[in-house]
């Protein structure tokens, strides 16, 4: 609010953030986080599918903007992940206990963390186009690198090279420690108006210019593509067709990255190389600071920190208004930002995939 | 020749199934060393978990479908290695395969594999499993795990 230039009575409507794919459920202070800052807002409630959660509270505020309800929307989204995982530890578990729903399909069976499912996905892959470990690699130091120039990120400073990846502990084969995501404690909030209010802000406003979803499950939930795709079909259809662009005008994008594969897959997917060619593509180093596709600039959640989509939405909003310190991408115009999140069902992955266009310009 | 079957005992430490109204046939045969799939009685399409079938509109939900009995046989499709132990109970077990299996009427499941074979003898996608029914009469429930066979 205070970077918006806002008093608290400007706000309308607020909305939480929140993974409600996992064993979500809180009771604290920012579970009525509207009611501690003592907003007047007439609306408040939760949005949020795992680690989509920006893109859609987006689309949700929107409705409320253009319906007039509210002139300013506050999202926020907070995570004590690190230290919840920190206490768990002390009883033999390791992960995000606190965070997986109980009864899904595989637990019994030992399908216990994310990464007991999503690795199938790199699996797959491999299997299917020969991709290697070595090449995922080439991922986690990409944005490590993009990290080490970003002194918010938690593995600033801290450089990493394909050895240290393939030197790294399996956790799950065929993924190592460095394929995975950072688990985090921490909070974005960020405020959405119409463009015509924005004009007024103190500073640089960032525009809309498109929005996107895709369901994995549309066809059918164990659909055996999801394995080596996801869900981007529909969400870059629509989010380009509203933006009117094309891929070759996005300047940088930040990709929902749980694990390095799922960053090969939108790359493949989104069409930056031909499915099946990602593994090769981010190995020559197109990813990386330099590269002809800057990804995850501020380190993502791989090397950053991990809360959600609002990772990559926060650092869009840096590079479009240039305040990205040494990893500035130059005359950055438009950023693609996108989620993904959804829930495990037996064993099919349930998940939706969502993608932002985000402009410097209306 | 059946399917291998084997009990045990000792006391259950680790997540325990989760039995509803939509799957509690589904574990009923595991009980009776039957693994069961959804099956369009008009098409003959096969589901796992209960669905809609694709193929055509069957209204009211899924009222033309039935449980079958699958052929308990299939392929790995992806799988993966566990060197960590993420819940306690997995403890004494790491390193296991934790493996998606692509029945040989289509769908997937997932499981553990059992069995003689060690972590170091699943080589890639497509060697050929065979359902193992894992008896906890304790517990009250039987798991499905899978064990690789020739072909």
């Amino acid at each position: 609010m205070i970077d918006a230039g806002l008093k608290r009575t400007d706000i309308g409507g607020a909305i939480d953030l929140r993974r409600t794919g996992g064993a979500g459920d809180r009771a604290n202070y920012t579970d009525a986080y509207s009611r501690v800052l003592g907003l007047r807002n007439c609306f408040y409630f939760t949005v949020g599918r795992g680690g989509a959660l920006a893109g859609l509270g987006m689309a949700a505020a929107m409705s409320f903007l253009d319906r007039g309800i509210a002139k300013y929307v506050v999202l926020m989204g907070a995570v004590t992940d690190w230290s919840q995982t920190q206490q768990i530890r002390k009883k033999g578990y390791r992960g995000m206990a606190n965070r997986e729903k109980a009864g899904y399909w595989g637990k019994p069976l030992g399908d216990i963390q994310a990464a007991s499912h999503h690795s199938w996905m790199a699996a797959r892959h491999m299997a299917t186009y020969g991709t290697t470990s070595a090449q995922l690699g080439a991922i986690a130091v990409a944005q490590r690198s993009w990290a080490c120039l970003n002194p918010e990120a938690k593995m600033y400073g801290r450089p990493i090279t394909i050895d240290d990846h393939q030197n790294s502990p399996i956790v799950i084969n065929p993924y190592h420690l460095l394929d995975m995501s950072q688990i985090s404690d921490g909070g974005i909030a960020f405020i959405l108006t119409t463009a015509d209010r924005a004009k007024d802000s103190p500073r640089a406003p960032v525009y809309v210019l498109g929005q996107g979803f895709g369901e994995v499950s549309a066809d059918l939930w164990w659909e055996k593509k999801n394995f080596t795709h996801m869900a981007v079909a529909t969400a870059k259809e629509q989010a380009f067709g509203q933006a009117d662009v094309t891929l070759s005008d996005v300047d940088c994008a930040q990709l929902y990255d749980c694990f390095t594969a799922e960053v090969l897959f939108q790359i493949e997917d989104y069409g930056w190389c031909k499915k099946g060619e990602g593994g090769p593509f981010v190995a020559a180093g197109n990813i990386g600071p330099g590269g002809t596709v800057p990804i995850n600039t501020s380190g993502g959640l791989l090397s950053c920190y991990h809360l959600g989509d609002l990772t990559g939405l926060a650092e869009s909003v840096r590079q479009l208004r240039g305040e990205a310190g040494e990893r500035q991408i130059q005359d950055c115009d438009i950023v693609m930002t996108t989620g993904h999140g959804g829930e495990l069902v037996s064993p099919g992955m349930c998940s939706i995939h969502t993608c932002t266009l985000l402009g410097r310009h209306g | 020749m059946a399917p291998r079957s084997i009990t045990i005992t000792t006391e259950w430490k680790k997540p325990v199934p989760n039995v509803d109204h939509d799957n509690e046939v589904f574990w009923e045969g595991l009980k009776q060393h039957k693994l069961m799939l959804w099956t369009c009685k008009t098409c003959g399409a096969r589901y796992w978990p209960k669905a809609y079938c694709q193929n055509h509109d069957n209204e009211p939900f899924a009222d033309d479908c039935e449980w079958r009995e699958s052929s308990g046989r299939g392929r790995i499709f992806a799988f993966n290695i566990h060197e960590w132990a993420f819940q306690p109970g997995f403890k004494d077990e790491v390193p296991y395969v934790y493996a998606l299996v692509e029945l040989d009427e289509g769908p997937l499941i997932s499981s553990q594999l059992v069995g003689d074979n060690q972590p170091s003898d699943v080589h890639n996608v497509g060697q050929r499993v065979e359902v193992v029914y894992e008896d906890h009469p304790n517990e009250g429930f039987t798991l499905p795990k899978f064990q690789i066979v020739s072909d």
